[in-house]
């Protein structure tokens, strides 16, 4: 049988906001599942419509119900009962309170799967904690064991714990709509990031157990391979990634540098010697790099039985030939209203050979698809939907987009109190004007 | 009664190091059989340390212990004819079959995608490897390093002027691992409607470029290429040295703060009165107000900051709707109120470790809970279940199999 996508009709109820919902309700949409994002048109975030809005919620239908309206509940519940799936990520208790818990929804679609993502779970002390990424890449502990050795601990750029969470997400909602084929039941998922970002470091928390340890800051050493870490190359801030891992590997390494002397010394004799003496390794390995290209020297020691990367900017990686023979990015078409034109965005990392993902749509204007939604899917007439417009539970007229430039629209995922990147501080690299031509989407 | 999420799935298991191993662990914790299968010297992640009370022993590496619970162990050597005969017998009555050899090492073997799915065209195949099955990298090779470097990951981390950075603990791996877990599902569930299994690809050095696709999409709406951390780490607007997270009276908090409701603030900023008298210390609303900088601004905080329990400052914030952030330790982690009150850690008995405390459930499904059944398998544990009641080889037959190196 052919199907048109993994997730070939299935229904999710998309009731998210911020990052790493939104990225797991595009996944299932690129995955062919029928997601429809709710928004509150009378909510701020409403008119949240930049680069990566874009992004993020590509993909879905999109209406609009404002629930503290008259009847907008009753919209919210019509849809539960046609939904196989529904997200949310409210505070812990905030659904109950509006009156739209499981067990009330349960009642109109006993077969529902409902996930509830929190930063810290549904239960436990810290359960009404709020839980942002960026902020649980410490409270999770992966900051702990992050840094130079000469420094305290550090964070990572982008939202880390997010991304873990939307997959893991995507992962729970399979595992249950699996479940359901099998036995019939939904269940509530009681999702918190806190405890998905704890499990990946399980055996930091048994050598604790065991060995008593507490974690150290190591930059990009290994515990017991070297050399292992980021080397300079020809250019303004290249660099090659190598890690040695096996004895052959620097035997490898040793033949293509020459040789050299220092290499042979008793000081690098041996996998604990060259572990114990990295500090004079590193610094012998940087005086070699810098001489090199870094793609050239990734190149040589790839083809080499090396293992080594180069260490690409947005923009390198972006048009990397491997990326590229792979199809990792793909075109988006966005409508000629919204004047964001044809943008390259991230794909996945996975390819099915029978039902591949792929974008299906670009991300909806508010409220786009009310009238297909409420009207089609949930048979209101016109007077019915005319009543829920003056009414304020649904956005009136879908209001189109402003007319914008793709590039100031773009801004980046402003995180809280960060301005975001800028040349001034040194956190951009550098603005490429000729980047659409170089990802060949010119407009 | 089906007794988890995957109570009728069996997974064979190919996997070695972090990814594959936690995409299987996955499975096997909401109830798949999953059979790992070893080479006869056993997995080479039973070398990987730390080791239980540092002891360098086969059944005793950490690693193999926290990944490979609730999984059964056998032992079979695949580069012979008759242990590529028993692999097949085995993909017959299974549902995944996960592997991260190199790209066509399988194919070598006969036991390539289009080999097995004539034995078992149910069967979903997922390889998981450092640059995928095609391109021009294919045989590359990747650690954890090289993923974050490859992905993009290292060039936005780390200071402005020093080498680009990776986190200290394999992360991308892990999220490799949630990868495979989430597309090797999918496929899992779309069998009902097509009718058949398929093949998964998955690229380490993808995960981690989808992982930070924020400067990404950045570059690819405006052109602007993100590097690092500002210049001058004291003038990082996400706070100060290291990159915002500074030293309280003992141990690490995240200087940064932002209030109740305003995720995306559009004007205004902090509303600094407010959060000096979180920190009780109302006198200083005022000058963080009238500060030009961030700079300024910890010049005024740090020593503050410095003298007020991490965990004081963490939950103060936190219990007044703010977000705030804690660098936890291990030993934090292992203390946590809110860990024990949702039963996080759990014991395990094992053959060899003895009883030890477990990291457990990852995330809570009613219907269908996390549980530990089994502790991670010895080598070879499961031959003679296997082999004998499962496959029925008689017992002679199976001494034959181990004096012929098949198992």
């Amino acid at each position: 049988m052919q199907i048109d996508g993994m997730l070939s009709g299935v229904r999710v109820l998309d009731s998210t906001t911020n990052v790493a919902m939104p990225t797991a309700m595009h996944i299932l949409a690129d995955m062919g599942a029928e997601v429809i994002k709710i928004e509150g048109h009378t909510r701020e975030e409403a008119s949240n419509r930049d680069g990566p809005f874009q992004f993020l919620q590509h993909g879905k239908l999109g209406v609009t119900i404002n629930l503290r309206g008259d009847g907008g509940l009753d919209l919210f519940k019509d849809l539960a009962k046609v939904s196989d799936v529904l997200v949310e990520n409210n505070r812990a208790g905030t659904f109950q309170r509006l009156g739209l818990g499981y067990q009330e929804l349960v009642k109109v679609n006993p077969t529902l799967i409902m996930l509830s993502n929190t930063g810290f779970g549904q239960t436990g002390p810290w359960r009404r904690y709020t839980g942002i990424g960026s902020f649980l890449e410490l409270t999770t502990g992966v900051s702990n064991q992050t840094g130079y050795m000469d420094q305290g601990p550090r964070q990572v750029g982008g939202a880390w714990i997010d991304i873990h969470a939307a997959w893991m997400t995507v992962f729970s909602i399979l595992a249950a709509l699996n479940f359901r084929a099998e036995t019939g039941k939904g269940q509530h998922i009681d999702f918190g990031m806190y405890q998905v970002g704890v499990t990946t470091l399980g055996v930091e928390l048994l050598d604790f157990f065991s060995n008593g340890r507490n974690g150290t800051r190591m930059a990009n050493r290994h515990p017991y391979h070297a050399p292992h870490g980021v080397y300079p190359c020809i250019g303004d801030d290249k660099w090659i990634a190598i890690a040695v891992e096996t004895s052959e590997q620097w035997d490898s390494l040793k033949g293509i540098m020459g040789d050299p002397e220092w290499a042979n010394s008793s000081k690098f004799s041996s996998p604990i010697e060259r572990h114990q003496n990295q500090d004079s390794l590193d610094e012998h390995l940087k005086a070699w790099t810098i001489t090199y290209d870094a793609y050239e020297l990734m190149h040589l020691l790839q083809n080499s039985g090396g293992t080594a990367s180069i260490v690409p900017n947005s923009a390198e990686i972006m048009i990397d030939p491997h990326m590229k023979a792979r199809g990792f990015y793909e075109k988006m078409e966005h409508s000629p209203e919204s004047g964001f034109g044809t943008r390259m965005f991230v794909g996945r990392p996975w390819k099915a050979s029978k039902t591949p993902s792929y974008f299906r749509r670009p991300t909806p204007y508010l409220g786009e698809h009310n009238d297909t939604i409420f009207g089609e899917l949930l048979g209101l007439n016109k007077k019915e939907l005319g009543d829920l417009e003056s009414a304020n539970v649904i956005a009136e007229v879908p209001p189109k987009p402003k007319e914008k430039k793709g590039k100031t629209a773009a801004g980046g995922l402003q995180n809280l109190n960060n301005p975001g990147p800028s040349l001034e501080n040194g956190t951009l690299a550098y603005i490429d004007a000729d980047y659409q031509k170089r990802l060949g989407v010119e407009e | 009664m089906i007794p988890g999420l995957f109570g009728n799935i069996r997974v064979i298991d190919l996997t070695t190091d972090v990814a594959g191993p936690f995409a299987t662990k996955l499975f096997a914790d909401y109830g798949a059989d999953v059979i790992k299968v070893e080479p006869i010297s056993g997995d080479i992640s039973r070398q990987m340390g730390p080791f239980h009370e540092d002891d360098p022993h086969p059944e005793k590496s950490l690693s193999f212990l926290f990944l490979n619970c609730n999984k059964r162990g056998i032992t079979l050597n695949l580069e012979t004819r008759l242990g590529q005969k028993i692999l097949r017998e085995l993909i017959k009555d299974a549902d995944l079959l996960i592997e991260n050899n190199p790209p066509g090492h399988m194919e070598k073997l006969g036991l390539g995608y289009t080999d097995l799915e004539k034995i078992n065209p149910n069967l979903v195949m997922t390889s998981i490897t450092p640059f995928g099955q095609t391109g021009p990298y294919k045989d590359f090779s990747g650690n954890d390093l090289i993923y974050y470097a490859f992905g993009g990951q290292m060039y936005i981390s780390g200071a402005y002027d020093r080498e680009p950075l990776k986190h200290g603990t394999p992360q991308s791996l892990y999220l490799g691992g949630m990868v495979a877990a989430y597309s090797t599902a999918g496929a899992l569930f779309a069998r009902r409607a097509l009718g058949s299994g398929q093949y998964i690809d998955l690229s380490l050095s993808e995960v981690m470029a989808a992982d930070q696709f924020q400067t990404i999409v950045r570059y690819g709406f405006s052109g602007e290429v993100t590097r690092r951390s500002p210049k001058n780490d004291a003038g990082d607007p996400k706070g100060t040295t290291f990159n915002g997270i500074v030293p309280a009276k003992d141990g690490y908090i995240r200087l940064s703060a932002s209030p109740p409701n305003r995720l995306y603030p559009r004007s205004g900023g902090t509303p600094w009165k407010e959060y000096a008298d979180i920190l009780g210390e109302p006198e200083l609303g005022e000058q963080l107000e009238n500060a030009n900088n961030t700079t300024d601004r910890d010049k005024i905080l740090l020593p503050v900051i410095s003298d007020i329990p991490k965990f004081e400052y963490f939950h103060n914030l936190m219990t007044k709707d703010w977000n705030a952030a804690v660098v936890q330790t291990p030993e934090d982690l292992s203390n946590c109120p809110h860990l024990e009150e949702r039963n996080y850690f759990t014991e395990i008995e094992h053959p060899v470790v003895g009883k030890i405390r477990f990291p457990g459930e990852i995330i809570r499904f009613p219907e269908s809970p996390w549980n530990l059944r089994l502790p991670a398998p010895l080598l070879g544990q499961h031959n003679s279940v296997v082999y004998g009641e499962e496959l029925g080889y008689s017992e002679n037959e199976i001494v034959q199999l181990k004096q012929m190196g098949s198992i």
